[in-house]
């Protein structure tokens, strides 16, 4: 697959609020007005249209095409892509393999959900049989299984989650589109104090469920030079794994399948760990965001800790780390939240960051968090390296 | 010290079962613990699937086994959703059976000070309607 010859040539993103009083085909026209606005196309040149899943869509399985028809877009290719909260980032890339394959040119990837106002899932899944009878209310007690283990196996500084939950939180005070009630200052004691949720998982490692939205144009990289589009952000590794070890009974839960899908990511674009100028990991929890660093090779596996307090992780600092406030200081737009750090991403690397522009947009290192297996680690990660290339 | 539900007092339903997995709740019924069991690996699966999660095939025996095992990690629940919601805190423990599967249940008899990475435990049959029983486990002592 030639990702590079795919081109992100417009995004754009919604406020992220709680309880949205717009409905969400009114958030995903929002987006669609926009990125038209931005790029100069008109809408009938878009000829594909891919859709993050939605916690809103959910309850209905024609959803992309339902969509279309409420967007009035018609299209030659039509998905929505169900991998949790790899969707976003996992459209992008069936984005660019659509393109590829000649599939169509021109890509609509949006992502909207409003999830706090209006949830229509009901899900055919293991958990009623299996953890609602034990009371296991989803993704904090999974993730309390998880950081106790890593605690018991390497030991953890809980003031280093701290250090990322703040840097994270101040990114969002400089973030007009993060959810208002989240865009105020914490230390480190704030998070370290902060009430347990499923121990030893507190209030401010975890998302607030949001709605809101957010997409991308995606052409090809020789239509984006046909109309003389020259600020272009270009997709250069990819790598996705679903059900990592499914062959296994146990597996450690420390780790994941961003070490596969990261290996794939960064030999496709032929970089290093070390090379990476901003980073947008998914954040369900903080602890996911140290987990992946490891993973990823940033450093050894159990010496997160030890990484995080080395590093400066504003976006004034040498790794600057979701510098839109990420998922949990700015909100988990649902399904859709994937959509967040990507679209951030994407943004630093237009140099539209604003009062929170990275100096170094050389590249920026995206990944996704989806779904929460029995007892295992997440069922579905996702590594994508962008890099501008007007 | 804070007290910790045993959970015993909160009215569960009876199980919502498969057709693969119908065999592992008909167990309980006699308070024994079915697991299924690939010959052709000799290896044990939980939970329970329409396929061996080692081979794709579909030769799998159901074997009981002990229940005992050692806590591979655990949380402690502080919300929940009815019938829970009221009834926290509560344990969910990860227990890595002697069988080597890992199974998740609540805990009787096991204080805060008592619950650590690596404690044995036993299994506790506990009654759900129709005569079903769920498996919640208890420290060895």
């Amino acid at each position: 697959m030639a990702l590079h010859d795919a081109a992100i040539v417009g995004y754009a993103e919604t406020k992220i609020v709680p309880k949205s009083d717009r409905d969400v085909w009114e958030l995903g026209a929002e987006i669609l007005e926009n990125v038209l606005d931005r790029t100069g196309f008109e809408k009938g040149e878009i000829d594909g249209l891919i859709l993050s899943s939605s916690m809103t869509g959910s309850g209905n399985c024609f959803w992309s095409q339902t969509t279309a028809d409420q967007l009035a877009l018609e299209v030659d290719f039509c998905q929505t892509v169900d991998i949790g909260g790899c969707s976003p980032v996992g459209a992008l890339a069936r984005a660019a393999a659509a393109i590829d394959a000649g599939l169509c040119t021109t890509v609509l990837c949006l992502y909207a959900d409003t999830q706090s106002a209006e949830t229509n899932q009901r899900q055919r899944h293991f958990q009623g049989e299996w953890t609602v009878p034990v009371g296991l209310m989803g993704p904090p007690a999974a993730f309390g299984f998880i950081t106790n283990r890593y605690e018991h196996q390497f030991g953890l500084d809980y003031a280093m989650l701290g250090k990322l939950a703040v840097a994270q939180r101040d990114h969002a005070v400089l973030n007009d589109n993060a959810c208002e009630k989240l865009r105020k200052p914490i230390t480190i004691d704030d998070y370290v104090n902060s009430r347990m949720i499923a121990d030893p998982v507190r209030l401010l490692d975890s998302v607030m469920v949001c709605d809101g939205a957010s997409g991308l144009l995606v052409t090809s990289r020789k239509n984006a030079e046909r109309k003389g589009l020259t600020k272009i952000v270009t997709p250069v590794g990819y790598g996705e794994r679903t059900t990592y070890r499914a062959s296994e009974a146990i597996v450690d839960v420390t780790e994941s399948g961003h070490m596969v899908a990261g290996q794939r990511a960064f030999a496709q674009a032929g970089m290093k760990p070390a090379e990476i100028a901003s980073f947008h990991p998914y954040d369900d929890f903080i602890i996911a965001m140290m987990i992946q660093m490891e993973m990823l090779g940033f450093c050894g596996h159990g010496q997160g800790c030890d990484f995080i307090r080395e590093r400066d992780f504003t976006f004034r600092g040498d790794l600057p780390l979701n510098t839109g406030g990420g998922q949990i200081s700015a909100g988990q737009c649902g399904l859709a939240g994937g959509g967040t750090n990507l679209i951030e991403a994407v943004r630093q690397l237009f140099g539209e960051g604003g009062p929170r522009q990275v100096a170094n947009t050389r590249n920026a290192l995206v990944t996704g968090i989806g779904g929460i297996p029995y007892a295992r680690n997440w069922n579905s990660s996702v590594v994508m390296i962008l890099t501008p290339n007007g | 010290m804070t007290t910790i539900n045993d959970t015993l007092d909160i009215p569960r339903e009876a199980p919502k079962f498969r057709s693969f997995s119908k065999p592992f709740w008909d167990g309980t019924r006699e308070k024994k613990l079915l697991l299924q069991f690939d010959p052709a690996v000799g290896k044990f699966q939980f939970y329970p699937r329409a396929t061996s999660i080692y081979t794709g095939r579909r030769n799998l025996e159901w074997r009981e086994a002990s229940g005992c095992g050692a806590v591979h990690s655990f949380t402690i629940a502080r919300r929940g959703r009815p019938p829970f919601q009221g009834k926290e805190p509560f344990f969910i423990a990860v227990v890595t059976l002697d069988e080597g599967v890992n199974v998740m249940g609540n805990m009787v008899d096991c204080s805060m000070e008592d619950m650590k990475i690596g404690l044995r435990v036993k299994p506790y049959w506990h009654a759900l309607p129709d005569g079903y029983h769920i498996l919640i486990f208890t420290p060895e002592r």
